[in-house]
């Protein structure tokens, strides 16, 4: 009986699993268990609505809101609500959770989510990453930003700061080539000693070693992440369809993370294959979509991070070189006005981000050690409800 | 008469501004004032200014500084020639600032773009010198801290010239290339003429507004120090998961290595860091704690992010020690950390340090919990033969005595979370927590003991068993930290359960035998008495018999144990077997053949009882 009807369910898109749930918790009204069985379940599948909602909510961004910043401390602050309901749902049913088939279940979830820290302690090194190019925006606005007149000796220096911040957005493997196009009003350094303190400066925002590769990473939380089978529903009465679907919003979220933020061999191949059946598989397929939509813009596809402000960068950062190799002095009063729009162009980017780091890194912090928490006490609930068998 | 007093009045003006104001920055700001009280002063005090003058001086400026900013070699190799640059380069930033309230005339606008020009260029040049003075003074130094060339006593308010007057001190006497025992000192990673040279270069930075290139130079080229340091000190770059994934031997070896680096990074090189941050940017603070944390954030966080690591790791018991040793590094250089990031910029340094020593207590307070599960979970089915020591016992005894050797780090471990025991209703009160945990502990280890004891079929064996494992424990506990934990009263009622066992042991055992050797004479007849007494006496020799085939492979592991049970056997049976064949003896027809019936004499008795409790290869343990 559950076979059939599993497949009656997976015939309609919008339910997976639960269906089966809630016509059985019919069928079985009359029977003397009844109460517990069905607040169980209507915690389930509560969680798989909550889930379903905060992922639509994400996914109803514009396209001007998608990987911004405020959007990804949306993302990150749906993962916290999800993991805090998740919590529940394992506090609740702990003495379940220590036995097989689930035992096996959520062990695999916390090995899954201790992979996760890895990535955050990565994006961690981005997000610093990013505040290094926000320096070098700081000193085209204090070039060009309150002068009396603009003169030469500010846009050499505007001019320095963008060549460093273009050096230090470049991609690992493209660095070695355009670093001996390093334009300095002066040198006496030769190219190559640039080169060699460039390259110790990169490696030291790193604090994974240099193998490190956030594709990996992404690929060892991915493996093995099946969507439970109708009869283990069936036996779990429910409770893995939860916890796949707390591993999928973990899988997710990071590869969201990775793809967003520069970080160590960004690779964004994960398969996601997730049945559509799933309440919440709908926005996140599409959220990963259309961020892969994103990477692959021509103008997007090279860059270290498809975070907004990171191309609104790119972007100002463009505008001004462009400008400062067609400019000539004295500067005419139509140029000036250039200068000054795009001056409040790369300001409006440069508080973008200064506003936007400091709490986006406090939360991925916070995502970091919430994982560890609900690790650690999903854990010690469990082993010790197995101590009480 | 009015234009003489006019005058006079300008050059008082001028006087008094000079003399009030002791650096140039003042005596312009007071200019300033009088300028603004008056409209005809401004312009007669700006007057000489506007004229030629302006043009000839900048002239002057570019001469001077052109040269050395297209020279090819360092102007820092020739100290005449970095004096003579930074000479023109104050006269530069002062006639920028002079003339820019005087913008609004053409021609000073003109010479002012020109002056900003000369003076971008002069700081990147500056930018470059500074860059190489860190560089080179950084490689002049060999970074091998045991042998760095200038270990010295912190007292980093006093200037180098003053380190003389500490001569006396222990400090300034320790060997050269000896390891590092003592963390109290600093060193100095730059050259004391290098630090002022790029102090002089950073005051003009700032001056000019460049201190953000100032600061970043300073803190790329530092970073690099800092980091090779750190690869020196043998640390590796480790995420969470490879620290999983590492062997656990190979992960000691880790652990020994941060433990060693992160004392010297917190004792040695952040104060070297934070010194030699406020000396180059002395007098602005704000740069100075910038680059300080733009310096030592990704090496605190690789430390910090070990300790995590290894703190989020499994919690296996036996890692209980070295884990045990990260908790108390971190802990114990949890006033370094405050010391050393005490700025706003370093704030989020610091808690992260709390926030992860406190998860190494955590981590603590799991492997307590994992011990718990192991000595529930093991197995009760294998009985050790012949009632000897399970090994189990054995494990969590002399795991428990050399955890309590680190008593008070566990008594802080467990006080910082007295609800770890919340619902659990095994709580016993009125002692300190981690006495809470040893007792629950012990508790576990005994009715673990107690089921494994149920499995021996013959009850005197199971009280052999009960008493060989319960004298190891008050053997453990007695006179340590342990016994102290878990207070006399507790070591009182083992040993009262201890005699039980000895009592029950007894008992089931040889009563049986005792009982066959009472002889009640009262009522029998004397050919009924003899043929009971024979009968008793063969029952006696298969019963001893029996028993001490028995019981010879059974085991005591302590010696004095088992001197103390052999005695207290053959103290009371010898003597009813004595009685016994005295009366077998005085029976009349019974006596003549009593050595026929008699297997045993009382020294054949007491010879066997002796050979009790030998173990099954009858060898000794």
């Amino acid at each position: 009986m559950p076979a059939t009807d599993f497949q009656e369910s997976s015939s309609s898109p919008s339910s997976f699993g639960f269906s089966i749930l809630s016509r059985r918790r019919d069928q079985v009204h009359s029977m003397e268990s009844t109460h517990e069985a069905t607040s169980q379940e209507i915690e389930l599948e509560a969680f798989q609505r909550q889930v379903a909602e905060r992922f639509q909510d994400l996914a109803a961004a514009d396209s001007h809101e998608l990987l911004s910043i405020p959007w990804i401390r949306k993302l990150l602050d749906t993962f916290l609500c999800c993991q805090e309901e998740f919590k529940v749902i394992v506090m609740n049913n702990k003495s379940k959770l220590s036995r097989p088939p689930m035992e096996r279940h959520i062990s695999d979830f916390f090995e899954r989510s201790v992979k996760a820290l890895d990535v955050c302690n990565a994006i961690r090194d981005g997000i610093e990453q990013i505040r290094q190019w926000q320096k070098q925006l700081e000193i085209v606005l204090c070039a060009l930003g309150n002068q009396r007149s603009i003169g030469e000796g500010q846009f050499r220096r505007a001019k320095k700061a963008l060549v460093d911040l273009a050096i230090a957005m470049l991609d690992e493997k493209d660095s070695n080539t355009t670093l001996a196009h390093r334009n300095r009003s002066f040198g006496r350094h030769s190219a190559q000693k640039e080169q060699r303190s460039f390259g110790h400066f990169r490696s030291l925002s790193w604090s994974v070693s240099r193998s490190w590769s956030a594709a990996r990473q992404l690929q060892a939380i991915s493996s093995n992440l099946v969507a439970p089978r109708g009869n283990e529903i069936m036996s779990t009465n429910g409770l893995n369809v939860a916890v796949f679907t707390m591993n999928y919003v973990l899988l997710f979220v990071m590869w969201a993370l990775v793809a967003a933020i520069p970080c160590q061999d960004r690779g964004l191949q994960t398969h996601f294959s997730v049945t559509r059946q799933c309440l919440w598989a709908a926005p996140i397929l599409s959220l990963h979509e259309r961020i892969l939509e994103e990477a692959k813009k021509r103008d997007r596809r090279n860059s270290c991070g498809l975070l907004k402000e990171i191309y609104d960068i790119e972007k100002c950062a463009r505008h001004m070189n462009e400008l400062t190799d067609s400019i000539h002095f004295p500067l005419t009063d139509e140029k000036e006005r250039e200068v000054k729009q795009r001056v409040e162009e790369v300001r409006r980017v440069y508080e973008a981000i200064r506003d936007g780091l400091d709490p986006l890194e406090r939360q991925v912090r916070e995502v970091f050690h919430r994982i560890v928490r609900s690790r650690t006490d999903g854990l010690d609930s469990i082993s010790r409800a197995n101590s009480h068998d | 008469m009015a234009e003489n007093g006019e005058e006079k009045l300008i050059a008082v003006a001028r006087h008094i501004a000079k003399t009030l104001g002791h650096t140039d920055t003042m005596t312009d700001d007071i200019l300033k004032i009088f300028s603004n009280f008056d409209g005809r002063l401004r312009e007669k005090l700006t007057e000489k200014l506007s004229e030629d003058g302006v043009e000839q001086t900048l002239n002057a400026l570019d001469r001077q500084i052109s040269r050395y900013i297209s020279a090819d070699n360092p102007i820092w190799s020739n100290s005449a020639d970095a004096a003579a640059f930074l000479g023109s380069v104050d006269q530069l930033i002062a006639a920028v600032r002079d003339w820019t309230p005087l913008a609004d005339d053409k021609s000073i606008s003109s010479c002012l773009d020109r002056a900003e020009d000369l003076l971008q260029q002069s700081m990147f040049r500056l930018e470059d010198e500074f860059r190489t003075l860190v560089e080179r003074g950084a490689e002049s130094f060999d970074l091998t801290l045991s042998e760095s060339t200038h270990p010295h006593p912190d007292y980093s308010d006093y200037d180098d010239d003053d380190d003389n007057v500490f001569a006396d001190e222990d400090e300034n006497f320790i060997p050269v290339a000896q390891q590092i025992t003592d963390y109290d000192i600093v060193i100095d990673a730059l050259p004391a003429g290098t630090i002022g040279d790029l102090h002089a270069i950073a005051k003009r930075m700032v001056a000019a507004g460049y201190v953000k290139e100032c600061s970043h130079a300073y803190s790329a080229c530092r970073r690099e120090f800092l980091d090779e340091s750190f690869s020196r000190l043998g640390l590796q770059k480790l995420s969470i998961d490879d620290v999983h994934r590492m062997q656990w031997t190979q992960l000691e070896d880790e652990i020994e290595k941060w433990i060693k680096a992160i004392n010297v990074a917190l004792r040695i090189l952040f104060p070297s860091e934070r010194r030699l941050c406020d000396r180059i940017f002395l007098g602005f603070s704000s740069a100075a704690d910038l680059s300080f944390m733009e310096v030592c954030r990704g090496s605190t966080i690789q430390l910090l992010n070990f300790a995590d690591a290894v703190a989020i790791g499994s919690r296996a018991p036996e890692r209980l020690f070295k884990v045990l040793d990260v908790y108390e590094t971190l802990r114990d250089l949890m006033p370094e950390f405050e010391l050393n990031f005490s700025d706003q910029y370093c704030l989020s340094l610091r808690n992260e340090a709390l926030t992860i020593w406190k998860r190494l207590g955590e981590a603590i307070r799991g492997i307590f919990m994992e011990l718990e599960n192991l000595i529930r979970r093991d197995p009760v089915k294998a009985a050790v033969p012949g009632g000897g020591l399970h090994p189990i016992t054995r494990y969590v005894m002399n795991y428990l005595r050399a955890a309590c050797r680190s008593r008070r780090t566990l008594e802080q471990v467990f006080e910082e979370s007295i609800d770890y025991r919340k619902g659990d209703d095994q709580v016993l009160s009125s002692s300190s927590s981690l006495a809470v945990q040893m007792e629950w502990i012990m508790e576990l280890l005994e009715r673990n003991l107690e089921a494994k004891s149920k499995i021996y079929r013959d009850s005197a064996l199971c009280s052999v068993f009960m008493m060989n494992n319960g004298r190891y424990i008050v053997q453990k506990v007695n006179d340590n930290e342990l016994g102290t934990l878990l207070g006399e009263d507790w070591i009182r009622k083992h040993t009262a359960k201890l005699r039980q066992y000895h009592v029950n042991y007894q008992r089931s055992s040889w009563s049986k035998v005792l009982g066959v050797l009472k002889v009640d004479n009262s009522s029998t007849s004397p050919s009924g008495a003899s043929k009971s007494l024979r009968e008793k006496l063969k029952l006696f020799n298969s019963y001893f018999e029996e028993i001490c085939r028995t019981q010879s492979s059974w085991v005591i592991f302590d010696a004095q144990l088992r001197d103390e049970l052999r005695s207290s056997v053959s103290g009371s049976l010898s003597l009813a077997y004595r009685n016994f064949v005295a009366i077998l003896q005085a029976v009349p027809d019974f006596g003549k053949n009593a050595d026929r019936y008699i297997r045993y004499s009382v020294d054949e008795v007491e010879a066997r009882i002796g050979e009790l409790f030998q173990g099954t290869s009858g060898g000794k343990r």
